[in-house]
């Protein structure tokens, strides 16, 4: 069974700490939720390892083999970025080509794909997320969550050993936010690694099978949905809880 | 008493000016290009802020845009023979100047100074595509030029459209100035021409319907572009599958058949 293993990952904004030195291992499979404060990280983390950001420290083991995250070689860039996909908060589809096209695009120009193999593959993947008919839609003719699946699939189809999601649901109307959850859950129930960013909390206890508490950096609570949300150990993660109202306050009345 | 204007020879003038309309289209086909290519590089370089090389290209952008064509004419048509001597000083060759043909140095210059306007607007064109875009092109694995191939040069290119459409005229008009180049472009023609007959009037008058006409074709040309390479602004079913790339026989009948059934489902 093969691993993610990320090792000593740090990241700095000028004299601002972000990351400090995380280490975390992800088996294949597994759904992993980041939960936090705001301004803890949890995006830059997992903009780090597919190097949209550049952090001043920090490996990655992916596919058995192991890439330095601060390396300057394009060649072992590239190497990471094909092992991972990202789906963005803003959806950050090609905005001049249609759904279709979106979803061929790497098929075609990163994996060098026949332009049929590529129509075949996408069109599965659209399908699968429910686009299957808004194939020649541009970006512009659909709704947030629509645009939010074809980037899902447009992930998906590169066939990802981990896939990054950067609160998917966060820009969405809140009408729109269950239609990408169920699409998330669809692609994490078939197996595919995840590493999910979100605020969704009853999603995450649902689908997730590990969660991670990062605050100012670091990894505070790690465990299963059970564990966090149900017995929190750590103060800090309960006092987090109680804000975003996943458990009752003592002093919490109406 | 001879005619004070003669309105018939505008017309019949036409045809001995534009004689020399090839030499009008080769002057702006020739700088168009010298105009986008060294205009990309010029925006490529201030997008990336090289150093030394975007002060150089700005104070170069900056001395084309304050100073006129023609006096941007006459610095290529007596520099670059100057410039000539002192390589063949310094170097012991014997290059001749004189067989350097003149439509160079209009070229030169014409070109140059439309580079230096085109830039800005493709520079303005590549950075107003979303950095967002940028990321999911690297997050899918793409290298530098073919995120810039597939992602930001067909959308920059829909942007800066109108504005090198302008230019473009502007440039059509500019190569009217390359006679001080001893270039015999239509406009030359129509000064040599009214110089015999004494008609400059009406000489002037044919110019001007020549150029006026060619801008007008300039102008519809760049509207069917921009028209064409535009995102459709309803989801037409005969044309969505894309401008960007054309499908084979099988994805303009996939394209149409989704088509049907988007119909139906409306209907339902």
């Amino acid at each position: 069974m093969s691993v993610i293993e990320i090792r000593g990952l740090s990241k700095k904004f000028g004299k601002n700490v972000v990351l400090d030195n995380i280490d975390l291992v992800i088996h294949e499979g597994d759904v992993v939720a980041i939960i936090g404060p705001s301004g803890t990280g949890k995006s830059t983390l997992l903009r780090s390892i597919n190097l949209l950001e550049k952090p001043e420290k920090g490996t990655i083991k992916i596919n058995d083999q192991e890439i330095d995250l601060t390396t300057r070689s394009a060649r072992e860039k590239l190497e990471l970025r094909k092992n991972t996909e990202m789906v963005f908060q803003q959806f950050n589809l090609f905005k001049n080509r249609t759904a279709l096209e979106n979803v061929m695009e790497g098929l075609m120009v990163v994996k060098k794909l026949k332009k049929s193999e590529a129509r075949s593959i996408a069109e599965k993947h659209l399908q699968k997320v429910g686009m299957g008919d808004r194939l020649s839609h541009y970006p512009r003719h659909l709704s947030g969550g629509q645009q939010q699946r074809v980037a899902i699939a447009r992930a998906l189809a590169m066939d990802p050993k981990l896939l990054l999601m950067d609160e998917p649901t966060s820009a969405l109307d809140p009408e729109l936010v269950s239609e990408v959850l169920i699409t998330i859950k669809k692609a994490a129930q078939e197996g595919n690694t995840i590493l999910l960013v979100t605020h969704e909390m009853n999603f995450v206890r649902n689908v997730a099978n590990r969660i991670i508490f990062l605050e100012n950096g670091k990894i505070v609570a790690d465990g299963t949905p059970k564990e966090i949300f149900d017995n929190p150990k750590n103060q800090r993660l309960k006092e987090f809880l109680v804000k975003i109202h996943m458990l009752e306050s003592a002093d919490y009345t109406i | 008493m001879s005619k004070i204007f003669d309105w018939r020879l505008v017309f019949t003038e036409i045809p001995a000016l534009l004689k020399y309309l090839p030499v009008t289209l080769q002057l702006t086909g020739v700088a168009l290009i010298i105009g986008w290519v060294i205009g990309l590089l010029i925006a490529v370089v201030k997008i990336h802020n090289v150093p030394i090389l975007r002060q150089l290209c700005t104070l170069f952008v900056s001395v084309v845009r304050g100073t006129p064509i023609i006096v941007q004419l006459y610095l290529t048509y007596f520099g670059i023979p100057i410039a000539l001597k002192y390589y063949n000083f310094y170097n012991g060759t014997s290059y001749n100047v004189n067989g350097i043909p003149s439509i160079i140095f209009a070229i030169v210059a014409l070109g140059l100074n439309q580079s230096a306007f085109d830039s800005e607007t493709i520079r303005a064109a590549i950075q107003s595509v979303e950095k967002g875009q940028v990321e999911a092109a690297k997050a899918l694995g793409m290298n530098g030029f073919q995120i810039f191939r597939r992602v930001l040069f067909p959308q920059a290119v829909t942007v800066a459209l109108p504005s090198l459409g302008n230019s473009l005229i502007s440039l059509v008009k500019g190569t009217s100035l390359a006679f001080t180049c001893s270039v015999v472009e239509i406009t030359a023609q129509g000064k040599i021409l009214a110089g015999n007959s004494y008609r400059y009037f009406e000489a002037y008058c044919s110019l001007a319907i020549i150029y006026w006409v060619m801008t007008i074709f300039i102008e519809r040309l760049f509207v069917y572009l921009e028209k064409k390479l535009s995102v459709p602004e309803t989801v037409s079913t005969e044309e969505s599958c894309g401008h960007t790339f054309t499908p084979g026989k099988t994805g303009r009948a996939l394209s149409k058949k989704h088509g049907q059934e988007k119909g139906k489902g409306k209907e339902e």
